[in-house]
């Protein structure tokens, strides 16, 4: 198990510059924290000191609505990390995270993270790459998703098929830029799927013309003397116009 | 030199709203800086004098009075950009070139005129007149449903001829007859325009539909709006309410009359 630690914490993308050593450590000072179902791992508003690494089992990450009611915001798996930013700001927690079956979490305190980048001061300068590159990628997106979102207003969904798939593009499945833009992909194929849809609910009409009838009423018409008398001076007004 | 043209707008049957794209189109095109006349054929009846703010009772002489050689073209031409009134929409015709002549050239009417003498030929050297006397680039009329002679003479005398009929088989029937009568008068430019399409249908395959049977442009398709029925003010549309789609296809038909040369 501790393997299977070691091999968790490295693939996220937080520890991903860790030597080997390092995380070792972090692992070694790691409580596993053993969850039932609705089990609160964390509570909104608390203080938040240490991050959790989903080991086995899923969790929510729930908040209240306006009306008090639970509202999921997300939910999370192995291999995932929650609370991450709590090891450098220690900020209120967000939101609340419960246990929606039987859980492991591994929970590494602010203070054994702070003990490693005294240890070794490289450290810092990794995991600051890490944060950086996790903001440099969600602002990317989120730049190009205002710009989709623009392009939808105006019905334009062509930039679905000009666009790599965005999961595959993602480093790790813990990145949150990744999930919120394939949910948003998602959304958009639904909605040009129901666009597409109403589109061909759209009633086709047929019409006919009696067209025994329409020849009948022409004749009518133009068969009298002033229709006759009509048509030439027509013609002539129409020659005269002409040559003016 | 560019000599104004004679627009005709023609329905075989009553109800499409006729009046109502009259009088729309004429202020649009009067917005887009032209200089416009506009004959109301029947000034009995409320029509395209009410959406731009005027009753008979303010109405004096008419094109009859004119036929008959009683009254100058001057006297009868009605200024409505100096007399735009409270209404919103109208407002905006405020120092636009656009004039209002009433007439009541009826079927009975006609008749009379065509036994006294006026022919085509007079009435057209009247619209001429018309035109010159007041530099017009167009000239609208508003012609009656069916295919009376009063209507045969608007058509022969037309320069361009739109035909408005609602999406259904009784107006496309109608609308054959007239479409095969303005060819044989030789109309230089027939459009069609489609009033009144309920949303639910495809407007762009009724636009296909109708062109392919009628071999000439559909220049618009607009829906049935209950916001223009309900224009409880009787002001023009398409100028108190730019942004509708009534009022946005409706801009298309008026394109697409400026665009003829």
């Amino acid at each position: 198990m501790e393997n299977d630690i070691l091999v968790q914490l490295r693939s996220t993308s937080l520890f991903r510059g860790l030597s080997d050593e390092m995380l070792a450590t972090l692992a070694e000072r790691a409580v596993m924290r053993k969850l039932a179902p609705n089990d609160i791992l964390m509570k909104k508003g608390e203080a938040g000191d240490s991050l959790f690494l989903i080991h086995t089992g899923w969790v929510k990450i729930v908040t209240e609505d306006s009306k008090g009611d639970e509202l999921i915001l997300n939910k999370c798996g192995p291999g995932e990390i929650i609370g991450e930013m709590a090891l450098l700001d220690s900020e209120p927690r967000s939101a609340s995270v419960i246990a929606l079956e039987d859980a492991e979490a591994l929970e590494v305190k602010q203070s054994a993270f702070q003990d490693a980048l005294d240890k070794d001061p490289d450290i810092s300068l990794s995991i600051i790459r890490s944060y950086s590159n996790r903001l440099r990628f969600s602002t990317t997106y989120i730049e190009k998703a205002i710009d989709w979102a623009q392009k939808i207003a105006e019905g334009d969904y062509s930039f679905i098929d000009q666009t790599q798939p965005l999961s595959k593009n993602a480093q790790t499945a813990d990145d949150k830029a990744a999930q919120l833009l394939s949910a948003f992909f998602t959304m958009v194929r639904k909605v040009k799927e129901r666009e597409d849809g109403l589109k061909q609910q759209l009633e086709q009409l047929s019409f006919e013309i009696d067209q025994a009838r329409r020849k009948q009423e022409f004749e009518e018409i133009t068969g009298t003397e002033f229709y006759a008398k009509l048509k030439e001076q027509a013609k002539n007004l129409r020659q005269k116009r002409a040559q003016q | 030199m560019n000599k104004g043209k004679i627009v005709s707008i023609h329905s075989f049957r009553g109800g499409t709203g006729k009046s109502n794209t009259t009088a729309n189109l004429a202020a649009q095109v009067a917005l887009a800086g032209k200089r416009v006349g506009v004959v109301d054929t029947d000034i009995q009846s409320p029509g395209i004098h009410v959406l731009f703010g005027l009753d008979e009772t303010k109405m004096g002489k008419t094109i009859n009075d004119f036929l008959h050689g009683t009254a100058t073209i001057r006297e009868i031409g009605f200024p409505i950009g100096e007399n735009t009134g409270g209404a919103e929409g109208r407002a905006k015709l405020a120092g636009k070139n656009l004039w209002l002549f009433p007439s009541s050239i009826r079927g009975r009417e006609i008749s009379q005129i065509l036994r006294e003498g006026v022919d085509f030929n007079k009435l057209n050297e009247g619209l001429q007149t018309t035109i010159s006397e007041f530099d017009l680039d167009y000239l609208f009329i508003d012609t009656h449903p069916g295919l009376n002679e009063e209507t045969l003479l608007s058509i022969a005398t037309s320069d361009i001829l739109i035909i408005i009929l609602r999406p259904d088989n009784q107006d496309l029937q109608g609308t054959s007859v007239t479409v095969d009568i303005a060819r044989s008068l030789d109309v230089p430019h027939l459009m069609l325009m489609v009033n009144k399409a309920l949303p639910k249908y495809d407007f762009a395959q009724i636009k296909k539909e109708i062109e392919a049977k009628f071999s000439a442009p559909v220049s618009g398709v607009l829906p049935l709006t209950f916001d223009l029925a309900d224009n409880a003010s009787n002001d023009l549309f398409s100028l108190r309410y730019p942004d509708h789609e009534w009022s946005k296809s409706l801009r298309g038909v008026a394109d697409a009359i400026l665009a003829v040369k």
